[in-house]
């Protein structure tokens, strides 16, 4: 008797923090999965200071995960999460340890994210010229798509910001030469509302307002990656509707006020200038 | 819901927030106001809530604008178009882009810590002084945060004000009336040069 108790607490001493240990495992990878889901679900609806939460409390779960049980699974949520706070550094560390334990694609992930990371440095060290060529080559070949969004808003910004310097034929040039990188990104990913958006940037730029307006509607309604971009898609939405409220013909203009009517109405907005999001 | 115990537990607010911050009291109308607004909410992770506006504060959308846009955004602005009548009847873009970078994020896409860090300036319509002091006071206000922000002690006792003010029925009370209440005990404190100045 004395025996099969020692058995037991010897069972007991041994396989029960095993388990524990283990369940405490599962947990900290569930719980970084189910952080990053959350988090991206907030973003779905720009809800952005949650999703921000969120990742980072993937972060952390994904973090204490890969110490107690690396596994490529672990490093690869870790890195996710990591690229979507911009640690762009630490995403590629991240995807390095992922492909090491497995993960096929995460070495392309991890250059892609390490050439991303660099670009950046570029540009804020004001060395325009490699950032651009940098961003263009993202926009061109990475198969990860957080990147590819990250490189084309750098992209369309800095040669948006570049255009403003040129006199009015190269600008029209430059500016045609960014439509048709941004109709060849659509043509890839058509239900990608940021791609719209930024070519309704374009359209803005190039003074084509009514495409602008649409391209702008069209973002608003396949969906953008935060809630500050939705809201500059909108004021973009209200300075084209104003653009053309004032320039069409009396006829036109009533059917095109009462389109735009019935999209606010759907999304809610105060009136037709105001969106829903607006203090004033 | 006791309006005094809500002030109160206000003050004590301000109390926890001059202990951690001592020499920042620009920070705590910003960090106040928001640990009300998400205790009606009822919402407490603080800590990746007060970090997330750094992240919020990174440029993600397209900064380049045309000129017809940034014309539009002054013009349509009631407080701005009278802040900067001369510029917009003179057409000088190059003095309005200058200014966007500022005003936009703040007034156009209505930030709301940045509008809580400029209430003052808000209030009294000075434009001008938001254009000029934004960068250095929204990197200011970055750094200026990162010492509380790494004492877990910090977050706690935020936490607890928090669920405090949600017991208290903060709920009931309108954002204005919240933002009032929050000048006021800041005001109490420190007198009236401690908001934003």
């Amino acid at each position: 008797m004395i025996r099969a108790r020692a058995e037991k607490s010897w069972v007991f001493a041994v396989y029960v923090p095993v388990i524990l240990l283990c369940a405490a495992c599962a947990t900290h990878l569930r719980h970084a999965k189910a952080a990053y889901a959350e988090a991206q679900e907030f973003s779905r609806r720009y809800q952005t200071e949650q999703a921000v939460a969120a990742y980072k409390r993937s972060l952390i779960e994904s973090g204490i995960e890969v110490g107690n049980n690396p596994s490529a699974q672990a490093f690869m949520l870790k890195g996710m999460a990591e690229v979507n706070l911009g640690l762009w550094r630490d995403a590629e560390l991240s995807f390095i340890k992922a492909s090491g334990l497995g993960f096929e694609a995460g070495e392309a992930w991890a250059s892609d994210v390490s050439l991303l990371g660099l670009a950046i440095s570029f540009e804020e060290l004001g060395l325009g010229e490699p950032a651009l060529r940098a961003y263009e080559n993202l926009l061109g070949k990475s198969a990860f798509k957080p990147v590819r969004l990250a490189a084309a808003q750098k992209y369309f910004d800095l040669t948006l910001a570049r255009t403003l310097g040129l006199g009015d034929k190269e600008k029209s040039r430059a500016l045609a030469d960014l439509a048709r990188v941004i109709d060849k990104l659509e043509t890839g990913d058509f239900a990608c509302g940021f791609y719209h958006y930024f070519h309704s940037q374009v359209e803005s730029h190039r003074g084509d307002y009514r495409r602008s307006y649409e391209e702008a509607v069209t973002a608003r309604e396949l969906g953008l990656p935060s809630e500050k971009i939705l809201r500059d898609n909108d004021n973009q939405i209200v300075f084209c509707y104003d653009k053309l409220a004032g320039s069409l013909p009396a006829s036109e203009r009533d059917i095109f006020s009462a389109a735009h009517a019935a999209w606010t109405k759907r999304w809610g907005w105060k009136d037709a200038r105001t969106p829903n999001w607006k203090m004033e | 819901m006791s309006k005094k115990d809500i002030e109160s537990a206000l003050a004590r607010g301000v109390e926890i927030l001059n202990e951690f911050l001592p020499l920042n009291s620009t920070l705590y109308f910003p960090i106040l106001y928001s640990a009300c607004i998400w205790a009606v909410r009822r919402v407490f992770d603080y800590r990746e809530r007060i970090f997330s506006w750094q992240v919020w504060l990174d440029p993600d959308e397209v900064r380049t604008k045309p000129d017809e846009f940034i014309l539009h955004f002054f013009t349509t602005h009631e407080a701005l178009s009278r802040a900067y009548a001369d510029e917009i009847a003179g057409r000088d873009v190059k003095a309005l882009r200058a200014a966007f970078p500022a005003l936009y994020p703040v007034c156009g896409l209505e930030d709301a810590f940045l509008k809580a860090l400029f209430k003052k300036e808000l209030d009294a319509g000075d434009y001008r002084k938001i254009a000029d002091e934004f960068a250095t006071r929204a990197a200011k206000a970055r750094d200026d945060i990162q010492p509380a922000a790494e004492n877990p002690h910090f977050w706690a006792a935020l936490e607890n004000l928090g669920a405090e003010l949600a017991a208290l029925g903060i709920h009931l009370l309108k954002d204005e009336a919240v933002e009032k209440a929050v000048v006021k005990a800041i005001k109490k404190h420190a007198g009236k040069s401690a908001v934003g100045g």
